[in-house]
């Protein structure tokens, strides 16, 4: 069978009655979680994997696939009209989507992030029919040599990106650092941090943090105002991006879409590390990078779309080698084998209806997912639009279900109004937490990838400038180091962040 | 005052529901499955395919319920906090059950806990790439004695399976391995084919699931060659004493009583019968090996013993 053959067989699957049914049910409520604040994807589902154990096959896999991509979009909605990110793939989203919501153009805002996602989601969906297994190959090539230039380089990317001092971002991420020691030491079994909290053992989850910090010190820092006004939400008014509007977004789409299907291959990256690079990667190569964060239609295009081609690239090395890529894709896995499928090459060329059936199930549900989330913005919105008194108890409600549910134990809640409080507290110190979360993320795996690389070279650490990969990555690194620390760049960077707080 | 009186009260009480309870066991309510690790595990998949079979068995029905964390710790002290009565189960798994009180202060007696039944026995193995030019546990050996360290494996992280399997080795051929600490099987064994590391450790049942081509084994340590394996020598075979395998069941309160415990055997003894679990058990690579609760609890100091000993080692170096 060729190409447009399998290709074919595909759309023939995802297009019977019963699998467009879970295609759209699965979009629907990603687009909900991803609304919603505080339950994301990841506890979702966790909380629907037992129940796909009734359905077929395809079909339990099409609509959990379908929550994941589908929160990208919804996650969107709420970082550019409240301020507040639905996921934590849509943080970057904020600082540009809401200021121009601000000035009165979040429809476009929200046209350009939705048209934006759909372009990424089906360059992906290509991206995984023909790539696919070639693809794989590159993803092994990364051992943990290339693992610890990628993480110094991330790591340095994530304090330029930060708005304010550098010394503020450097704090946070070491804090996140920090937080990310917690827990067994892999190496040695030694607990750290934990001061003997069994809770502890294992570390903190990144959902607790993430909740913490930006689901409960929003609505901390919303009882500041008087309680009648309910959710700052912008309001609406012209859908449709003005010809501007495309003409700087679709170089900035074009090239989101490229690194979050990069991204979304490596093991341990996926759609939050996506948004921040390309961000990131926007205000480097823009010709106006001051204006960033002051509502540039760009902030919004390249996230958006990154998060959603990695959103969907992810699914490569499941789909190709059966290997989860990040946590959401371990949840992938246990899917297939709750019916008893191994992904890996054997599904491509034995139960070819499951790989393709679900490759063309995804450009579905990204079309439904259009359709869903811009005619029908108006009814997301509405829920937002609920009254102050009732929505954030109804939100703090779901911030707690999503965080208990992920272990069942009232300890993470607990620790999740603890980081409530100290995001707030970094609200008031003007410290931004994405730098922080990145830390929290990175650094572990920093450690951990080290520690292996010097451990199989024996303590030898000229393998970093021997390999290719992680050479062009040191490279990197010191020559955005040399940038930082080049005073016509550094002026030029605080001009920029100077003018974002005037 | 109010609770120091009302104490003595519910304990009056709770014997009463106690006596009652066991006259209705189980049909008159729940019985909580407690499983010590994430949905979507392998000890989590397993038990809620079991639990159809003991809820027809038995005529109630049983949630799972996930307490992940800390190795199971958090759900066996959950267990050990539980009423006696037969309406709480968890997961029971060896060695992780054994070794966690080697060195480490728990928040539970594990005397409080008894298996009620082994559901699965699955022995560990050494893998290598499809190409590799080790064929079997003497090529590695006869490497690495030239070769001090070079050897790098692939565990998930110290006193782990794989870890102890490795020290074991390390002891029996008297060679020095490289231990390299992974998140997990699947982060080994992309590591592995990345060709990042030289082995990893993998059980029978994770290789099974593996795509055949990628990987080669070169020996396994359980007792006696797995029904998954079974072409494949074991250690002991090829002259080198390493035993290791990750045994996987259910267990209760040991004061929950004794007829209660037997019933849960049988029902669990019943289900492993059935072909229709056995298929089911097939397809997720399963390595059925029913024990009894009381021949399993009957194994336990031996191999407590043999893990005090391999923990030894690992200190020793440190």
């Amino acid at each position: 069978m060729n190409f447009i053959d399998l290709l074919m067989l595909g759309f023939g699957e995802a297009m019977t009655l019963q699998n467009l049914s879970f295609c759209l049910l699965g979009a629907l409520l990603g687009t909900l979680i991803g609304v919603l604040p505080g339950i994301g994807p990841t506890a979702t589902i966790a909380v629907l994997l037992p129940i796909t154990f009734f359905l077929p096959p395809l079909a339990g896999i099409i609509m959990l696939a379908g929550i994941y991509y589908g929160a990208q979009y919804g996650g969107s909605t709420t970082a550019i009209l409240v301020n507040l990110p639905g996921e934590a793939s849509a943080v970057v989203t904020t600082l540009d989507g809401y200021q121009m919501a601000q000035q009165g153009r979040a429809g476009a805002a929200l046209a350009v992030a939705a048209l934006g996602s759909f372009f990424a989601g089906t360059v992906a969906t290509f991206a995984i029919a023909i790539a696919g297994p070639m693809l794989s190959q590159f993803a092994l090539s990364f051992g943990p040599a290339e693992y610890v230039a990628l993480m110094v380089f991330g790591l340095l990317a994530a304090t330029i990106l930060a708005s304010g001092p550098v010394l503020k971002a450097i704090g946070m991420i070491l804090v996140g650092l920090l937080l990310g020691m917690v827990g067994t030491d892999q190496a040695t079994g030694a607990e750290r941090l934990t001061f003997g909290a069994v809770e502890l053992f294992d570390g903190i989850d990144f959902i607790v943090i993430a909740i913490g910090l930006f689901g409960f010190s929003e609505i901390i820092a919303n009882l500041e105002r008087s309680g009648s006004e309910g959710v700052t939400v912008a309001p609406i008014t012209r859908l449709w991006p003005t010809r501007d509007d495309f003409r700087r977004s679709w170089r900035a789409v074009l090239r989101g879409t490229g690194l979050g299907t990069l991204l979304g291959l490596l093991p341990g990256g996926g759609a939050t590390l996506a948004s921040f690079s390309a961000y990131s990667l926007e205000k480097r190569v823009s010709r106006h990078p001051e204006q960033f964060g002051k509502g540039v239609v760009e902030g919004v295009a390249a996230p958006e779309a990154a998060n959603n081609a990695a959103a969907q690239s992810s699914f490569i090395p499941l789909l190709t080698l059966g290997i989860p890529s990040n946590n959401m894709m371990a949840m992938m896995l246990s899917a297939f084998m709750i019916h008893g499928i191994t992904p890996g090459p054997s599904v491509l060329t034995n139960q070819p209806e499951i790989f393709w059936g679900l490759v063309a199930s995804m450009w579905i549900g990204n079309l439904l997912l259009v359709v869903i989330n811009l005619p029908m913005i108006g009814l997301w919105v509405k829920l937002l639009n609920v009254p102050y008194r009732l929505l954030y108890p109804a939100i703090l409600l779901f911030c707690c279900i999503g965080v208990y549910s992920m272990n069942n134990r009232i300890f993470d809640v607990m620790l999740a109004a603890g980081f409530g409080l100290l995001g707030y507290a970094f609200r008031k110190a003007k410290c931004e937490p994405g730098p922080l979360l990145l830390g929290f993320v990175l650094g572990p795996l920093l450690e951990a990838n080290l520690r292996r690389t010097l451990l199989i070279e024996q303590g030898d650490p000229s393998i970093f400038v021997e390999r290719p990969i992680s050479l062009v990555m040191l490279i990197a690194t010191v020559a955005l180091l040399a940038m930082m620390i080049f005073p016509a760049f550094r002026k030029k960077r605080e001009e920029a962040f100077q003018e974002e707080e005037a | 005052m109010k609770t120091l009186l009302a104490l003595p009260l519910a304990a009056v009480l709770s014997a009463g529901f106690a006596t009652t309870a066991l006259a209705d066991w189980p049909t008159d309510r729940p019985i909580e499955l407690i499983v010590a690790y994430s949905p979507g595990g392998g000890t989590d998949i397993m038990l809620r395919t079991l639990a159809p079979y003991l809820e027809a068995d038995l005529g109630t029905q049983i949630p799972v319920l996930n307490r992940p964390g800390a190795s199971g710790e958090i759900a066996y002290t959950a267990l050990s906090q539980a009423r006696p009565d037969g309406y709480t189960l968890s997961s029971l798994n060896v060695p992780g059950f054994l070794t966690m009180r080697i060195g480490r202060k728990l928040r539970f007696d594990p005397a409080d806990i008894c298996p009620v039944a082994r559901i699965v026995e699955d022995p560990g193995m050494f893998v290598v790439q499809a190409d590799s030019p080790y064929n079997s546990l003497a090529d590695v050996v006869a490497y690495a004695k030239d070769h001090p360290g070079a050897v790098s494996v692939g565990t998930t992280g110290v006193g782990t399976d794989e870890h102890l399997a490795m020290l074991q080795l390390e002891q029996s051929a008297g060679i020095k391995l490289t231990a390299v600490p992974f998140g997990g099987a699947n982060e080994a064994r992309t590591a592995l084919l990345g060709g990042h590391v030289t082995l990893i450790g993998l059980n029978a049942g994770e290789f099974a699931s593996t795509e055949p081509g990628q990987i080669k084994a070169l020996g396994q340590f359980g007792e006696q060659r797995s029904t998954l394996a079974p072409d494949l020598p074991t250690a002991k075979e090829q002259g080198f004493d390493v035993l290791m395998a990750s045994e996987r069941g259910m267990a209760t309160r040991c004061d929950v009583p004794e007829e209660i415990r037997a019933r849960l055997a049988a029902s669990v003894e019943k289900a492993l019968t059935n072909p229709e679990f056995q298929e089911k058990a097939k397809q997720q690579g399963l390595a059925l090996s029913y024990q009894s609760g009381a021949d399993w609890s009957a194994a336990m100091p031996a191999r407590l013993e043999r893990f005090q000993e391999i923990f030894k080692l690992i200190k020793d170096r440190q």
